[in-house]
């Protein structure tokens, strides 16, 4: 079993056997429990008997939890439902048994404690304390930050309830910790923008020259203002002495195989979980350098039909267990979110509020 | 959002009686400014519209109505709200409106695309031509839940809701006077009749055209205009259904190759839509991606079929010996019909078994024509009060 592996040191021709054999394997409890998955794979593989490769795994579009329930399990069996961010339209709602939900924690601290070590670290979470409240606790954000959470110990949030840094107890976590391996953990918006950003105006700086910076959640805001990655670790260096910053890749119709960007710069896919790249018009697999849509396959989804999944990100495979990094797998860059459709037609979906007269 | 007029009124809006030659005169004008604009090619719409409004053309459409036994009165004061990106639809209800005499308030959307604006620019230019026309046709910008929109909608006699159907039943929540009369266009799902032993045995040359027609009523807005074709239903049998579907979809997806009318983001789109139906159905087959082009075989056409299905290049595509069988799954929002290779006598009968769905019948190439009769109402008449004159007073 692949889970059973270390999350980077399988080559190609040792992962490519097992994987598809644990994604048939997938496919065909899939199929058996979950009726529309089944009458997704009858309708686009007539015939599918099993994929001989990769590339021969049925997909489904990713937005599909955000319309349809889809699960292989009896909703006496849900342990836990996720759900997406969700800031446009339903959001996607994924759900969990026990089985699945462990294979999720597992596979995470896995990969986690590939970056970070085995032993937890002084933690320092960019987000303010209220963010894990009852009423926050369906959001991407407190999700992202209760999966992470466990790697750290001596938690201390950075932002006050108006987001404003909580310098002192920044300032008392540095002097505590600040010789020591440190966690530092955050959605790269909220980093940028309510913590660098911060620093940098009040002229403030922190000093963390043994953390790591892990951070995710996309890069649509900070393109708007022209912030790349590079741009990114600069900044974070100056105003926090970190060295190390690690974006990472995940979506929470796969949670636990998350992509960990390496020092080259490269997301790389686990041996938990691989990604291929689709033409748009064709959905032909591209080769390598090639910009497509991406795919992603996980070994984890038992609960819901996930476990190959169409993304609306745009993105380049980059090579295969060769990165200058030495880490096995696949590794790619993200090229970016297709753009929302622009509704051309005589019904517009807009709903308009129509307020009572006073 | 404040109250916001594009175009000002410089005298008094009054009404006119049906049909004004001073009316018909500021169409043709805007006509020619529409066809003169440097740009108009791209924009097919503005294209069709600028023909459609000049004078030769509008005095053809009025015809039938000119000669009628009672008095054409206009109808007063009428609220129109346009649909947010088919620009040039609101022209059409609001010039016919024009035409009956009323004077006419245009709600237009915020989120309106480049052929709006153009539009808006053109009409502006001729205000100071024709004041009267101009204050009887305003165009304005506001939220919906501005006090004066609704104050206005309060004392109007007519409003023409454009949109969504969700978007019509909001507003509807504004009362108007008892007298007032509404029109609503919301939500459509047309269709595409197709005859396959036709399909088969059309000539080369006819055959392309045929493509092109199709091409053209589906494409031209995405897909997403509310007489675009969302379901094609195929008329044959099972043999002669599968050598058209062999001759058709190659032969459209060559053309769909070569003009790209579609982006990324709408393929994502049609595979998410035939997915869903797919995964919702139990019973769908042939879910085929190709070039652009997503095609997914039905067995009927279900209500959520016409929720899931946005456009984007997805043909759901049903299979019947007999058109007959298609009148059970037919529906009000069924706008249009358009027909290839049925012959007219078949229409005919079949027509009179419909007792639900279908508007309008034409033939494929004709779905985007704009008419007078529009979701099986005839606007002029609706724009306008017929008066009766008893018998008795007849001057003969």
């Amino acid at each position: 079993m692949l889970i059973e592996q270390a999350p980077y040191e399988l080559t190609v021709a040792k992962k490519a056997p097992l994987l598809l054999a644990q994604l048939n394997s997938l496919t065909a409890h899939h199929r058996e429990f979950c009726s529309e998955y089944e009458s997704v794979v009858t309708a686009q593989w007539p015939n599918y008997a099993v994929a001989n490769q990769l590339a021969a795994v049925p997909y489904l579009a990713v937005s599909l939890f955000k319309h349809l329930s889809l699960k292989s399990i009896p909703d006496s069996e849900v342990f836990k439902t996720l759900y997406s961010s969700g800031t446009t339209g339903n959001p996607s709602k994924i759900a969990l048994d026990r089985e699945t939900a462990g294979l999720q924690s597992k596979t995470l601290v896995k990969i986690m404690q590939h970056w970070l070590g085995k032993e937890r670290r002084p933690m320092l979470i960019i987000d303010k304390p209220s963010i894990l409240d009852a009423r926050n606790s369906f959001s991407a954000r407190a999700a992202g930050i209760k999966g992470l959470s466990f790697m750290g110990r001596n938690h201390c949030y950075a932002l006050n309830e108006d987001m404003s840094v909580n310098i002192d107890a920044v300032q008392q976590f540095c002097s505590e910790f600040a010789a020591k391996p440190v966690l530092v953990f955050g959605f790269t918006f909220m980093v940028w923008q309510y913590f660098v950003e911060q620093l940098k105006q009040s002229k403030q700086r922190i000093s963390l020259p043994n953390a790591i910076l892990l951070h995710s959640g996309g890069w649509k805001k900070l393109e708007d203002r022209a912030v790349d990655n590079a741009t990114f670790k600069q900044a974070v260096l100056e105003h926090t002495d970190i060295p190390k910053v690690h974006n990472f890749y995940g979506l929470v119709e796969q949670v636990g195989s998350i992509f960990v960007e390496c020092e080259q710069g490269h997301l790389h896919c686990s041996s938990y979980s691989d990604v291929l790249v689709r033409d748009a018009e064709t959905w032909h697999p591209l080769p390598l350098g090639k910009e497509g849509i991406l795919q992603l396959m996980s070994v984890l989804p038992k609960s819901y039909p996930g476990h190959s999944l169409l993304t609306e990100d745009r993105a380049v495979i980059l090579g295969e267990d060769d990165c200058l990094c030495g880490r096995k797998g696949k590794y790619f860059n993200i090229k970016g979110r297709l753009p929302k459709v622009d509704m051309r037609g005589c019904s517009d979906t807009f709903t308009p509020t129509v307020r009572e007269r006073s | 959002m404040s109250w916001t007029t594009f175009n000002p009124p410089s005298v008094k809006a009054k009404l006119f009686s049906s049909f004004s030659e001073q009316d018909i005169a500021y169409c043709d004008a805007l006509s020619a400014l529409i066809l003169k604009e440097p740009q108009i090619r791209e924009f097919p719409d503005l294209v069709a519209l600028g023909f459609w409004l000049r004078k030769s053309n509008l005095y053809n459409l009025l015809k039938p109505y000119q000669y009628a036994s009672f008095n054409r009165q206009p109808l007063g004061m009428l609220y129109h709200s346009a649909p947010a990106n088919v620009d040039s639809l609101f022209v059409y209800s609001g010039i016919l409106s024009l035409l009956c005499g009323n004077k006419n308030v245009i709600r237009l959307s915020s989120r309106r695309g480049t052929s709006s604006n153009i539009l808006i620019e053109k009409i502006c230019q001729l205000a100071d031509d024709f004041p009267e026309q101009n204050a009887r046709f305003q165009l304005i910008q506001c939220d919906y839940d501005n006090s004066e929109l609704i104050a206005l909608i309060n004392s109007v006699e007519g409003r023409v809701l454009w949109g969504s159907d969700e978007a019509i039943i909001a507003q509807r929540a504004i009362p108007m006077p008892a007298h007032a009369r509404e029109m609503c266009f919301g939500n459509k799902f047309s269709l595409c009749l197709l005859d396959a032993k036709t399909i088969m045995a059309e000539p080369e040359a006819k055959f392309g055209q045929f493509v092109q027609f199709f091409y053209k009523d589906q494409m031209t807005f995405s897909q997403q205009g509310c007489s675009s074709a969302k379901a094609i239903v195929w008329l044959g049998s099972k043999e002669q259904i599968g050598d058209a579907k062999k001759r058709f979809w190659p032969a459209l997806i060559e053309l769909v190759r070569l003009k790209q009318p579609f982006s990324d983001s709408e393929h994502y789109q049609a595979l998410l839509a035939a997915q869903q139906i797919a995964a919702n159905a139990g019973n769908a087959f042939e879910l085929i991606q190709e070039r652009g082009i997503t095609r997914l075989g039905v067995s009927s056409i279900s209500p959520f079929c016409t929720n899931a299905h946005k456009g984007s290049g997805l043909f759901l595509e049903l299979s019947l010996a007999s058109f007959e069988q298609l009148n059970p799954m037919l529906k009000p929002a069924n706008q249009t019909l358009s027909v290839w290779g049925v012959e007219p006598k078949l229409l005919h009968e079949w027509l009179t078994t419909v007792q639900t769905g279908v508007d309008r019948v034409v033939p494929v190439g004709e779905a985007l024509t704009f008419s007078i009769n529009w979701d099986g109402v005839d606007l002029i008449d609706q724009f306008s009060r017929k008066v009766n004159l008893h018998k008795s007073f007849s001057l003969e």
